[in-house]
């Protein structure tokens, strides 16, 4: 299937915080009950549409264990988006935020769109960490937010979508340079050979592309 | 002094004729004038001339010179020159390769030095990072050594080296910037290491993945020619290959990317391929390609992604390419195979892609479809074993799990067909009782496949009748494969048909009811199963005819007078007897063969003999066992009417005791199993220190062995000049002799006129007291402790 734009994103945060149940539940729609520890990183792809036009997310689920910390941080770099997740019923996984950040803002580019999540929001009874502590974490940092279930899949859709929302955004304002793909973005095939340095050329979007799949 | 220089002679093996310096005094002098020189031009020129050193007095020049080479290269960084020479001579010091020019030298050394070399080198994680940093100058003569240097530390330490490229920050990203190096010679050389760097590791393949490594290798094949181009395009595929082996992850990336659209006009031949032919390169590339293909669609990954991988083949025009292949002329054999591989990968259990298969035509006359030219080659013995095996794979990738397709085949065998063109299942049936034994074995699988799963084909196929001889009635497909089976004397033949029968008859007593009626064929197995000899894997024959009188038990309506399920496991019981039958039946599971087979779907043998059991056949087998196993004891187990309820009272109190003392027996087991496992565990431990104390041990014998070598080295450095110098210093000894016994001399005069001194002095301390003055006492000592302060 064609796409206008390609983006690469990653999930990031303590470990069982619900980073792959998150994937699980944006790309097939599931929930797996069971913590099954990520091993290095795995990887997901979703299409979705933004203002007309398809756009294909490429997501790599990291491990959140200490010990894959440095394998996990090649993929920093050539990343557009990433989701930082922590668990609403652990508070440690709050608290470890801002280092957390401190290595995402050290190893990627600067542009990169970073979502803050506190996930689990069906456990409401086992609640550890307010919403508002949350939102003004991500006020403090310049980050957007939003709480999440990977179980009931509240507001999963929209986690993803509205960092690529930002992504977009920051491409039509020219922030992004999308030539550079170690930025984590890639023009769709059909849109790179007429003109790709103006990203609002593409015309009718996807919906015209080529069927392939 | 001659000792010395006869130890030198051999390490180095030139004779030194007179004054000139020996190899390793000029590799001493150089590292010298590289770590003291403060002139960067004089420590260029000495770096050059140990590089020109470095492969003739490898040793030397890494004994001596590792430390100050990689000074070098952290102070002298910015001279690009100097750099260049330092790499290229780590490099060579390094490599796992024996030289030419050093071997005439080094016979007598037997430690891998290269190796050595490189593991005293990386011993320092940041050397490494300190190389890879070099990857980013752009300068030829730093970039091209240091990747250069990689490889050959990767060569030697694959596993370390991929360890610390992991985690050193950019490191795979660096490696990958080299993909787009416009220098093709750096750009090739990248590719190699790369293909070593990502093999057997699967965080590194992903990273490559994730760094666009798929991008940039297509537009490397793209720019070469596709399959037309060189080596590189092979290196690319190779590299590509690596990534997607068993990585799951990579392959969902891979088939996400739209990649697999970018595979498929690969396949496509060009029209005039007859006139210009295949290249070796082109064979070479070729099956690259193809096994990419296989690696993404292989039965070992997860159904999921297979399937969606074989839609998008499809899509893409990739299957219908490959069938272009298949029918194509001219095409080289080992290609041919592979492509009948590959296409039946693509096709495995997809029942779209397999419908679409069955569809192909071969441009035949008249037009065939291209299942049955296949088979033709697979009953064929004039074609090659391996073709013929990728026939039977394809075709059993074409059944699999398609209820249609089996249908379809049995359907060709039915009375009602009226077809007068030769079918799949004529074929089958010919090659089925043919007197090549393997066309004999191949049918025998094939059509076994077509009742997998399958109930309602095994009873269709019951229907099939064939004709013998003239005038004489038609019989059965079964009763004649039974026939068939007392019949021929070829081991591969029996077994491929009794293959054929267990499938049949497993689940289906219509099938058993046959056969039992077959004259002969119960007497068949059972002196089979009997028998106490066998000839060489013979035990597989009598294996499988255990299995087929346990089908014959386990599958029985009991509509057969004589052989009710009763009588047979009374048969088994009393003419074979329940241990030998279960041995017997165990001998299949135990086979290599078994083992071999049971491994993969597809048929893997060298040559002819080593086919007899066979994947799915495995798989029956080891379902039914048990089901057997069952059979018969129950069977048993009723005959004795033996149950809890008709116990006496005294019985069931015996019966209880007995409980309590297996439960105590097992409780101990228990324990015992514990503390089995326990002392495993301290066992494995210690086998564990013993194996690092070995290796200690073998590192520290080689480095004695370096050591020694350098031992000799600077021992006759020394030695040499040593010689002047003693001579030297025996004059410098007489000298100071003499020089001593003057001062002697000198000392006892002094202390004669001390004495003096003292004699005068009391006389005058007399003197003063005889005047009336006071003069301290204990002077003596006072003095003399006075005199040694100021001594
Ligand atoms: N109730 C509830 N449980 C969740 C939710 N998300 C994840 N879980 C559970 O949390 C556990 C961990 O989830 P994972 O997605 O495997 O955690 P992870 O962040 O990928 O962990 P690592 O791979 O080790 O980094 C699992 O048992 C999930 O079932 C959620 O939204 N609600
Ligand atoms: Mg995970």
């Amino acid at each position: 299937m064609s796409y206008a734009y390609l983006f690469k994103y990653i999930i990031i945060g303590d470990t069982g915080v619900g980073k792959s149940c998150l994937l699980l539940q944006f790309t097939d729609k599931r929930f797996q009950p069971v913590h099954d520890l990520t091993i290095g990183v795995e990887f997901g792809a979703r299409m979705i549409t933004i203002d007309g036009k398809q756009i294909k997310l490429q997501i790599w689920d990291t491990a959140g264990q200490e010990a894959f910390r440095s394998i996990t941080r090649s993929y920093y770099r050539g990343a557009a988006g990433a989701l930082l997740v922590y668990d609403i019923t652990r508070r440690e996984t709050f608290n470890h935020l801002t280092t957390w950040l401190d290595d995402a803002r050290q190893h990627s580019n600067s542009n990169m769109v970073i979502m803050l999540i506190g996930n689990k929001s069906d456990l409401e009874s086992r609640r550890e960490v307010k919403k508002e502590e949350g939102e003004a974490f991500a006020r403090e940092h310049g980050l957007v937010f939003m709480e999440t279930s990977a179980k009931t899949a509240a507001n999963v859709e929209e986690a993803f979508i509205n960092t690529a929302k930002e992504i977009y955004e920051k491409i039509q304002e020219g922030v992004f340079d999308i030539n550079n793909e170690a930025n984590g973005i890639k023009i769709g095939p059909q849109h790179s050979p007429t003109n790709p340095s103006l990203p609002g050329a593409g015309g009718a979007g996807g919906s015209q592309g080529s069927s392939c799949c | 002094m001659e000792y010395f220089r006869s130890g030198l002679k051999s390490v180095l093996g030139a004779p030194a004729p007179g004054t000139q310096p020996t190899g390793a005094e000029t590799v001493e002098r150089l590292v010298s004038r590289v770590s003291t020189s403060t002139l960067l031009e004089d420590r260029r020129d000495a770096c050059r001339a140990l590089k020109a050193l470095s492969r003739k007095y490898r040793l030397e020049v890494g004994a001596q010179g590792m430390d100050v080479l990689r000074q070098v290269l952290e102070l002298d960084r910015s001279d690009c020159e100097i750099i260049g020479y330092c790499l290229d001579t780590l490099c060579n010091i390094t490599s796992k390769e024996v030289f030419e020019e050093e071997s005439e030298s080094n016979l007598n050394i037997k430690v891998n030095v290269g190796e050595q070399f490189t593991e005293m080198f990386i011993k320092n994680a940041e050397n490494v990072t300190l190389v890879l940093s070099f990857l980013e100058e752009y300068d030829f003569r730093v970039r091209w050594p240091a990747v250069k240097l990689l490889t050959s530390l990767l060569a030697s330490k694959p596993k370390e080296i991929q360890d610390v490229i992991l985690v050193s920050p950019m490191g795979v990203s660096k490696l990958m910037d080299l993909l787009v190096e416009s220098r093709e010679v750096i750009r090739n050389d990248a590719l190699l290491l790369l293909i070593n760097l990502t093999k057997s590791n699967a965080n590194i393949q992903k990273i490559v993945a994730f760094e666009n490594a798929f991008d940039r290798l297509f537009d490397v094949i793209r720019e070469e020619g596709f399959t037309d181009g060189g080596i590189v395009v092979e290196d690319c595929m190779l590299l590509m290959l690596n990534l997607l082996k068993n990585n799951t992850s990579n392959i969902n990336f891979f088939k996400e990317g739209s990649y697999i659209q970018k595979l498929a006009p690969m396949f496509i031949l060009p029209d005039n391929l007859e006139e210009v032919g295949w290249s070796p390169q082109k064979v070479s590339n070729m099956h690259c390609v193809l096994q990419l293909v296989r690696t993404l669609v292989s039965p070992t990954n997860p159904v999921q992604i297979v399937t969606s991988c074989q839609k998008t083949m499809r899509n893409a025009n990739l299957l219908e390419a490959l069938c272009n292949i298949l029918m194509a002329s001219g095409v080289p054999a080992d290609i041919l195979t592979e492509t009948i591989n590959t296409v039946g990968e693509v096709i495995r259990g997809n029942l779209t892609n397999q419908e679409y298969f069955a569809g192909v035509m071969a441009p035949s006359n008249p037009p065939r479809p291209a299942i049955v030219v296949l088979l033709m080659s697979m009953v064929n013995e004039k074609q090659p074993f391996t073709l013929r095996c990728a026939v039977l794979y394809c075709f059993q990738c074409f059944l699999f799990k398609n209820e249609i397709g089996q249908e379809q085949v049995v359907q060709t065998l039915l009375p009602s067909s009226t077809n007068s063109t030769l079918t799949t299942g004529q074929l089958l049936c010919g090659g089925l009782f043919s007197a090549d034994s393997l066309s004999c074995w191949f049918s025998s699988v094939a059509l076994s496949h077509t009742l997998i799963e399958n109930p309602a084909q095994r009873e269709q196929l019951l229907r099939v009748l064939l004709a013998t001889n003239l005038g004489s009635q038609p019989v059965s497909l079964l009763h004649q494969c039974a026939v068939f089976l007392q019949q021929t004397t070829k081991l591969q033949a029996k077994i491929g048909i009794l293959m054929l029968l267990a499938m049949w008859m497993s689940h289906c007593p219509q099938a058993v009811q046959v056969f039992l009626n077959v004259p002969g064929a119960m007497a068949f197995l059972t002196a089979q199963t009997s028998a106490s000899e066998f000839d060489n894997n013979e035990e597989i024959l009598q294996g499988l005819c255990a299995f087929l009188m346990g089908l014959c038990v386990a599958f029985n309506d009991n509509s057969v007078q004589n052989y009710s399920k009763e009588n047979l496991s009374q048969l088994i019981e009393k003419r074979v007897g329940t241990e030998t039958y279960c041995t017997k039946l165990g001998e299949i599971s135990r086979h290599e063969v078994y083992a071999k087979a049971a491994k993969q779907p597809q048929i893997r043998a060298k040559h002819s003999s080593e086919l007899l059991l066979e994947f799915e056949f495995c798989k029956l087998f080891k379902a039914l066992e048990p089901v057997i196993i069952k059979a018969l004891g129950v069977q048993r187990d009723l005959s004795n009417g033996m149950s809890e309820l008709s116990l006496s009272e005294h019985e069931n109190a015996l019966l209880l005791q007995y409980k309590e003392l297996i439960r105590d027996q097992d409780k101990k087991l228990q324990d015992v199993h514990k503390s089995l496992s326990n002392l495993q565990r301290e066992n494995q431990d210690l086998k564990g220190q013993i194996e690092e104390l070995r290796q200690t041990n073998s590192q520290l014998h080689d480095q004695n062995t370096l050591l020694k070598a350098q031992m000799q080295l600077s021992g006759t450095a020394v030695a040499e000049p040593g010689n002047d110098k003693v001579k030297q210093l025996e004059a410098e000894l007489v000298e100071k002799d003499a020089e001593l016994e003057r001062l002697r001399k000198d000392q006892d005069d002094l202390l004669e006129l001390l004495t003096d001194q003292d004699t005068k002095l009391n006389a005058f301390k007399n003197r003063l007291k005889e005047l009336g003055e006071t003069v301290e006492d204990g002077d003596s000592e006072d003095n003399s402790a006075g005199s040694d302060n100021e001594v």
